[in-house]
């Protein structure tokens, strides 16, 4: 899987792009390490070009989430596959993480933050 | 129809399963979400083996998927320590997320997505049968 992070004001877009599963899932958890240590952004994921996402992926989305559940930036996803989201769902996620259909939609709720 | 491949216990080996899926989705017509589903059902089981495989390396996990009609049978036997997947405690999807625990999540992908398993140990070996109803359009 590849990852493309941008800027945008004070959020930080990852765009997934490939397949998440137990092979790539280290390499993104590693990618992440700030995040989940000390969240200092509102972070987005932009699931449109995720191919697939396995529960090794999920597993680093799950910790993405509790690093980011207490702080006071937020963490979002967006414009998932209806297949990738169905897995999440299945997997009861989309009762702790916000799914926005598109870029656009996630920063609009963060413009309202600080 | 009917095919068979051999993965080794090595998680880059999830490649070679993704490989003969898109093989198999072109020779039986699958829609992609079809294969995206059975992917997953493969993914975690060979995940769970080579990761709980223990010290005994280089065995390899065979995989048969037969179809007859709409039903798609899979098959997948393993060297491994023996490991009943279908009595392994599931997790919680209801719980808040301080909660929440990524244990088990992987099996309890795979149960959701086939509609029953049978689990039984011989010879050495797990062996593992689903059955998965395909979609009309896969008949």
């Amino acid at each position: 899987m590849k990852t493309t992070i941008t800027k945008e004001n004070n959020a930080v877009i990852f765009s997934l792009n490939g397949r998440l599963d137990s092979n790539s899932a280290p390499l993104f958890e590693q990618e992440l390490h700030e995040f989940m240590t000390a969240p200092s952004a509102h972070l987005v994921f932009d699931c449109n070009k995720l191919d697939y996402i396995s529960s090794a992926g999920l597993r680093v989305i799950l910790n993405i989430a509790k690093a980011y559940k207490s702080g006071q930036f937020l963490f979002s996803t967006c414009a998932m596959q209806e297949h990738v989201q169905e897995v999440f769902e299945i997997s009861g996620f989309d009762s702790f993480i916000t799914i926005y259909p598109s870029v656009d939609a996630s920063l609009a709720v963060l413009k309202n933050q600080q | 129809m009917k095919t068979s491949f051999q993965i080794h216990n090595d998680l880059a080996e999830l490649d070679t399963l993704l490989e003969q899926l898109q093989i198999l989705q072109q020779k039986w017509s699958l829609p992609k979400k079809c294969l995206s589903e059975i992917n997953l059902i493969l993914d975690e089981l060979i995940t769970n083996a080579i990761q709980h495989g223990g010290d005994k390396k280089n065995y390899p996990i065979e995989v048969t998927l037969a179809k007859t009609g709409r039903e798609l049978t899979i098959e997948v036997v393993d060297a491994g320590p023996p490991f009943d997947p279908t009595i392994n405690a599931l997790p919680d999807t209801s719980l808040p997320l301080e909660q929440r625990q990524c244990g088990g999540l992987g099996i309890y992908l795979a149960k959701k997505f086939c509609d029953c398993w049978h689990y039984s140990r011989s010879n050495n070996e797990n062996v593992l049968i689903l059955q998965k109803t395909l979609p009309k359009d896969c008949g």
